[in-house]
C-alpha cells in the first residue's frame, strides 16, 4: 500500500529495500563525467538481500517544508548534486508521465517535499558497494511514490552513482557502456536471473577501463551462461587484478589492497592450486574486504580453510554470519601445501551469501524508518 | 662493481634464452662508495675445475646463466688469440679459474644484486681473458638482463634491438656520472627478506598472462624513453620525477596485471609513496620521486639542495630503533628542521622502525679494477681468504 491510515495528513509513505551488487568486470572510468557514462560495459552480481541490503522509507507530505535526508541515522546535506539529479529527474518524469494523462490517483503529488531515511545493515565506505544500493533503493523507491515506470530508473540511478543501476536488477546484471552522447542507451538489463545458477556461493571476508574490457565481457557474459566455474573464476580474479592494476597506475598512484588483501589473495591461489582448478575466485572493490565466490560443493571447506589462516578472536563476535555453513575438517596435506604463517584476526568477520532479487516494496508498515510525523523512529537511529 | 637502478622498466623478455628485451630500459649506475660487487678471479693450470663462491659459500658452478658468461668470454677470447690479437700476460682460456664474489648489500632483497655480480663476472673475467669491452654487453646480458646496464658509469640504456639474435640489444652510455653532480639518492632499506616471486619467473608470467604489458611495451615505453633522455639531459628534475615515478606504478601495476599477480610493493611501500606524494605536494612541485624494483626498499631521487631536509621527514615519520645501527649510512647528509607546518600538512601517522636503514649515494662510474693486492678475496692457494667469509 502506498498510503499510511493517516492519510487525512496527507501524509504518503513508501519503504523499499535494494541490494548491494559486486562487480566481476569492473567499471573504473567515466566518458562523461555529469551524466556519469562509463568508458567501458561492466558486470556485477547482486548480493542476498537476507544479507545485505538497503533499506529507504520516503514520506511526502503537502506539510513538509522542504526536502531532507537521514543516512544511516545521521541528517545530511540534501544539497549534494547527486541526491538532487536523482530528486530533479524522478519528478521530472513524474510529471512527464501526469501530463501525458497516464497517472494513477495514488500518487503522490510530485511538488510535495519528501523526507528520506536509509539504512545499510553492512559498515559503510568500506568498498562493500553502499552508493550503488544506497542510489538504487533511493530512486525505486521515490518511483514507487511518484509513479514512474521502472525502465527509465536506470539512468537515473546511474546519475545518482554509475554502479546503482545495477542494484535494479537481480542476479546477473550488465551495464551496457552505450554509444550515444546523451547516455540514453547507457543502462543496465539482467542477463540472467538469480535463481539461474543456485550452487554459486559469495562470501564477503570483511577486513576491517580502453584496452581490454570488450572481449571480457562477452566472454563473462558466456562463461556464467554455461555456469562454468573455473572460466568464471578465472575471468573474474584477472579483472579484479587488473583494476588495481590501473588504480597503481594511476598518479598519484591509489592503493585499495593492503598486505592482509594481498595474503587472502596468496591464500586462494594456493589452494586453487592444490586441487588443481580453479575452485575459490575473489575480487576487490575500492577498499580492502575481499568477495569470495565459489560453489557451495566447496563452501564448507574453504571456509574452514579461511578460519584457519585467519583465526579469528577467541571469544569475539560470531565469525560466520548469514547462510549457515556446515563444518568441515582441513587435511594436514592441505595446510601444509598451502604453507601461509597463520594471521591471527585478520579477518574481522565473513557474511555469507548468495546472488539476489532486486529492489521491492516492503509492505509492512512496522518497518517504515520515518513515523506519522515524517521524522526518523527512534530505532532507525542506528546500523 | 657498481650497482643500478631502473628508470624505465624492462618489463618482460622477447627471448628467454638470449635474454632480449621487449621494451628499452633505461638507468642510473649507484656510485661504488657506497654499493658495489667485488669479484677475485684467479685461474691457474692446478685448478681442477671452475668453481665459484658468492658472499662466502660455494655455489652451484653448472647454473646455466654463469656457464654462458664463462661460455661466451672463453669463446671471444680464442677468437682473438686465434686471430692473432692476444698479449702474452692474458691467462690461458683453457686453464679453470675459481670466482669469489662479494656484495656489500644484502641479496635478492630487490636490491639488483644481480645485475652487478654478472656485470662484475663478466668484467674481471674480460680482464683476465683479454677480452673488448664493446663485446661485454651481450656477455653480461645473458647472465642476467640488466646487468649489462651495470658496465658504465652514470645514465645507461639498454637498447631493445631489432635483430632475433640479439647482437644490436647492447648497453650504451646516456650520460656520465658527473653530468648531473646535484642529482643525490636514498635507498630506503625496509627489510632485507628474500623477495616473493624471482625477477625471472615473474616477468615470464606477466609476459603470458599481462594485457596491459603489450600497450606498454608496445606504447607507452618508446615515447618515455626518448622524454626520459631528452629530461636528463636537460637537467629537469621535476619532469625526471613525475616520469620516473610513473614507470615504476606502471612496473608494479603490470605486476598486479600478471595471473597470478605479483606483488613487490607492501604497506611500507605504500605509506613511503604516499609521503612523497605528500611532501611534493606542500611545496607545489616535484622535488623528490621514488622508484621501486623487484621488491618494497625505496630508491628516492632529490636534488642536494633538498636532500637533508627530506632526510629529516623520513626520520620523523618512521623513526628508527633508538639504539639501533646507524641510520644514515654512505654520504653524509646534514642535518635539518622540519617547520611544524610541514609536519602537519603531511598528516601521516608514524611508523616507528618501518625503515631499517638509509643508504645515501649518488650516480657513479662503471667497472673498474682493483689494484690493490690486499683486496683479493681469494688467497695465494685459489681459495677464499677468511675476510672473504662475510658479507
Amino acid at each position: 500500500m502506498n498510503m499510511t491510515e493517516n492519510d487525512k495528513q496527507s501524509l504518503s509513505m513508501v519503504t523499499c529495500t535494494a541490494p548491494v551488487n559486486i562487480a566481476v568486470i569492473k567499471y573504473w572510468g567515466k566518458r562523461d563525467e555529469d551524466l556519469i557514462l562509463p568508458i567501458n560495459s561492466s558486470l556485477s552480481i547482486t548480493l542476498h538481500q537476507d544479507q545485505l541490503k538497503t533499506t529507504t522509507t520516503i514520506a511526502c507530505s503537502r506539510n513538509f517544508q522542504q526536502d531532507r535526508i537521514w543516512l544511516n541515522g545521521k541528517e545530511e546535506d540534501i544539497s549534494n548534486p547527486r541526491l538532487q539529479s536523482c530528486l530533479q529527474e524522478i519528478r521530472r518524469f513524474s510529471r512527464k508521465r501526469r501530463n501525458s494523462g497516464d497517472s494513477t490517483s495514488d500518487v503522490s503529488s510530485v511538488s510535495h517535499k519528501v523526507h528520506i531515511c536509509s539504512v545499510n545493515n553492512f559498515p559503510t565506505a568500506a568498498g562493500l558497494a553502499s552508493s550503488a544500493s544506497g542510489y538504487a533503493c533511493l530512486v525505486y523507491t521515490l518511483s514507487q511514490l511518484f509513479g514512474v515506470e521502472s525502465e527509465q530508473l536506470s539512468a537515473v540511478a546511474r546519475q545518482g552513482s554509475g554502479s546503482a543501476c545495477r542494484s535494479l536488477y537481480g542476479g546477473f546484471v550488465q551495464w551496457k557502456l552505450g554509444e550515444q552522447l546523451d547516455g540514453k542507451d547507457s543502462l543496465a538489463e539482467q542477463v540472467e536471473s538469480e535463481s539461474f545458477w543456485p550452487e554459486l556461493r559469495i562470501l564477503i571476508l570483511v577486513y576491517r577501463a580502453d584496452v581490454v574490457v570488450p572481449s571480457r565481457m562477452e566472454k563473462m557474459i558466456r562463461v556464467i551462461r554455461e555456469r562454468d566455474f573455473p572460466a568464471f573464476g578465472e575471468l573474474t580474479m584477472k579483472d579484479s587484478n587488473q583494476f588495481h592494476a590501473i588504480c597503481l597506475d594511476t598518479y598519484p598512484p591509489i592503493f585499495y589492497l593492503n598486505n592482509m588483501s594481498h595474503r587472502i589473495i596468496s591464500l586462494v591461489h594456493h589452494y586453487n592450486q592444490y586441487y588443481g582448478e580453479t575452485r575459490v575466485a575473489y575480487t576487490f572493490d575500492a577498499g580492502p574486504n575481499a568477495v569470495i565466490y565459489t560453489l557451495q560443493d566447496h563452501l564448507p571447506e574453504f571456509v574452514q580453510v579461511v578460519r584457519h589462516f585467519f583465526p579469528p578472536e577467541v571469544n569475539g563476535e560470531e565469525f560466520v554470519k548469514g547462510l549457515p555453513v556446515c563444518s568441515a575438517d582441513l587435511s594436514e596435506e592441505l595446510k601444509r601445501d598451502i604453507n601461509m604463517e597463520p594471521t591471527p584476526k585478520g579477518i574481522r568477520y565473513i557474511i555469507s551469501t548468495k546472488a539476489g532479487p532486486g529492489p521491492c516494496v516492503v509492505k509492512d508498515p512496522n518497518h517504515h524508518l520515518l513515523g506519522a510525523d515524517g521524522l526518523p523512529k527512534k530505532s532507525a537511529i542506528s546500523d
